[in-house]
């Protein structure tokens, strides 16, 4: 089990300006949240809704234009090992070795030390073992993002944070992989934030889904997915969760046939 | 043999070699009888230099001339023990050694023909005119009577050669990281490497012979200079090209300052810094040649130009080989150093 955090979200907001012209994007206005360890909670919208920008905020990846984030009441600062954050790229480092890595992390900390049965037991519940000596440009994409998944667990983080993990994966892969990320999140209960744009995955692995909608980026629903795991994607009460929130991004049947 | 337990279809167990063995285009009895040919060629290339050598007579006189048939024989065995080398191999099961000497069997058998053309014009008909363009038998000559100071001179060239290289290849890393990494060091060397950096290095020369106390630090700070430059340019690209992402993603793993320069900045921008190195070497070999045939006074290049004003051109041409062989094992072992260093590039792009 992980350190039990509260992260506040109070009346957030970002602004980026834009290169050429006098203005600025509003990528996020006005968001306020509160998450708990034991949450997975899964960020859904469409592009420029500002889901990622509220994930590299909590990173301290960027600073909030105005309003405060807060871990246990304290701001968040510079990025750190305690926030684990996971890209849509794999970003392996590729002169390293996949042993290397992993260990990475623990090295830049001076940990790594004494800690070498834990890289080689992250490597092996990836089931890469064969592989730790090969460098990222020999991998594959479904391998390489397990690599940079346990390359940010080996810190323990209480928070984590995804930002399109799944999205570059084949429907297989990120199947397998959706199951493996859960497996992980249940075991240490931490926090878990995830960007997605893929509605059926926002429902199957998160206990709660923040709707985002754009221009400018907010959260429109903050919807609880009562539902014990492993979740059956074709029950009826998936099927209803999805269609309530595709409908929320004006995407449900009803909604679009109106629109026309 | 290992091929036929496979031709039941299942390839678990299967080698890269063995795959290679079974997917082989199967070569025809010709193919076969020509590859064999081709493979001895170079003994027959070999023997036809001997004979061209020992049989013709020569034009003009020729001293010592069992040098150069030595030499010869000694090219022969030594393809001769590459052979045996390669057949040990095949009997092995690695095809690998053979094949490629099959592959570069061409080059020896035209590598002796031209010797022995080379011999034909110089020493048995004189169309190239002795002793200005001596023949092999005399450079092998000069070059085995006057040792002691070639290898003198070669000691000289390769020590200036690497102070020089080191002290700007080190220099160069020093302000090519730190130009990339910071804003306002960029500020100010860019101008200066706008200013110098279309000047040949050679220009440097003369002004060195006048201002320099010593021309050897003269020579040193020239090839330096030389050195420093590409490689700061190289670097400094090198650095300021790292993708963004990597350092995110070095933060959230708790990477310092100081780490993401070592550990992220440096190894990604490393591919850049050693096209860097590899053209400072060009450079220095160039800029120590012109330095020691106009002002140091030893070394190869210095050699040269003292053996032409003695009137001594077998000694022009040993020296000049003796460069040639000393810079292509110089460039070759920073190549594999390269190689080694960069071996996680394979596979990832050429």
């Amino acid at each position: 089990m992980s350190k039990n955090v509260v992260l506040k979200m109070d009346n957030v907001s970002k602004g980026f300006a834009k290169i050429e012209t006098d203005e600025v994007t509003n990528a996020l206005n006005q968001v306020s949240a509160t998450m708990k360890s034991g949450e997975f909670i899964s960020l859904v919208g469409p592009s420029g809704c500002g889901k990622s920008t509220i994930l590299r905020l909590i990173a301290g990846l960027i600073q909030p234009t105005t309003g405060t984030i807060t871990i246990d009441d304290k701001p968040v600062g510079e990025p750190g090992p305690d926030r684990g954050l996971m890209f849509q790229k794999a970003t392996l480092f590729p002169w390293l070795t996949v042993w290397d890595n992993v260990a990475f992390s623990l090295r830049m900390q001076g940990k790594l030390k004494g800690n070498e049965d834990k890289v080689e037991n992250m490597i092996n519940v990836i089931g890469l073992k064969d592989f730790r000596d090969d460098y990222p440009g020999q991998l594959s994409g479904g391998m390489a993002q397990r690599v940079a998944l346990v390359r940010c667990l080996i810190n323990e983080p209480d928070i984590l944070l995804l930002d399109e993990p799944l999205g570059a994966l084949d429907a297989f892969t990120r199947m397998n992989m959706q199951d493996e990320i859960l497996k992980i999140w249940q075991r240490r209960q931490q926090l878990a934030i995830m960007v997605t744009h893929d509605v059926d995955e926002a429902i199957y692995m998160g206990t709660r889904v923040l709707v985002m909608d754009a221009h400018p980026g907010r959260v429109i629903s903050d919807i609880t997915i009562d539902l014990p795991m492993p979740r059956d994607r074709s029950s009826r009460e998936f099927v209803a969760y999805r269609n309530d929130i595709l409908n929320k991004l004006h995407f449900g049947g009803t909604s679009k046939a109106e629109e026309a | 043999m290992q091929a036929q337990q496979n031709e039941t279809g299942n390839l678990q167990e299967l080698t890269r070699r063995q795959l290679l063995e079974l997917e082989r285009e199967k070569k025809t009895k010709l193919q076969l009888w020509l590859d064999l040919i081709i493979w001895l060629l170079p003994f027959a290339a070999g023997i036809v230099a001997v004979l061209e050598y020992t049989q013709i007579p020569d034009n003009s006189m020729n001293r010592n001339p069992q040098v150069y048939l030595v030499f010869l024989i000694l090219l022969i065995v030594a393809y001769g023990v590459y052979s045996v080398v390669s057949l040990i191999a095949l009997r092995a099961g690695n095809r690998d050694i053979i094949d490629k000497q099959r592959y570069r069997a061409p080059l020896f058998s035209a590598l002796f023909l031209l010797l022995a053309f080379y011999d034909y014009m110089t020493l048995k008909t004189g169309i190239l005119t002795q002793p200005f363009v001596p023949c092999l038998n005399f450079v092998i000559n000069a070059a085995w009577s006057d040792r002691a100071m070639i290898i003198d001179c070669t000691l000289h060239t390769l020590v200036l050669l690497f102070e020089g290289y080191f002290i700007g290849v080190v220099l160069g890393l020093i302000t090519g990281v730190t130009c990339g990494y910071s804003k306002r060091c960029r500020y100010w060397v860019d101008p200066v490497i706008k200013f110098l950096g279309p000047i040949p290095t050679s220009t440097w020369i003369p002004i060195m012979m006048v201002v320099a106390s010593s021309l050897y630090g003269g020579a040193v700070f020239i090839i330096a200079l030389g050195s420093w430059f590409a490689v700061t340019v190289a670097s400094m690209t090198g650095i300021s090209n790292v993708d963004p992402e990597y350092f995110e993603a070095a933060k959230t793993l708790g990477a310092s300052d100081r780490q993401l320069i070592f550990r992220v900045a440096i190894p990604h921008a490393m591919p850049s810094i050693f096209q860097g190195c590899t053209q400072a070497m060009s450079s220095s070999c160039t800029a120590i040649m012109i330095a020691e045939m106009l002002g140091v006074k030893s070394g190869l290049g210095w050699y040269m130009n003292w053996s032409k004003s003695w009137a001594s051109y077998d000694k022009m041409f040993a020296a000049l080989f003796v460069i040639c062989f000393i810079f292509t094992i110089v460039t070759k072992t920073l190549e594999a150093v390269k190689r080694h260093v960069l071996r996680w590039q394979v596979g990832v792009e050429k």
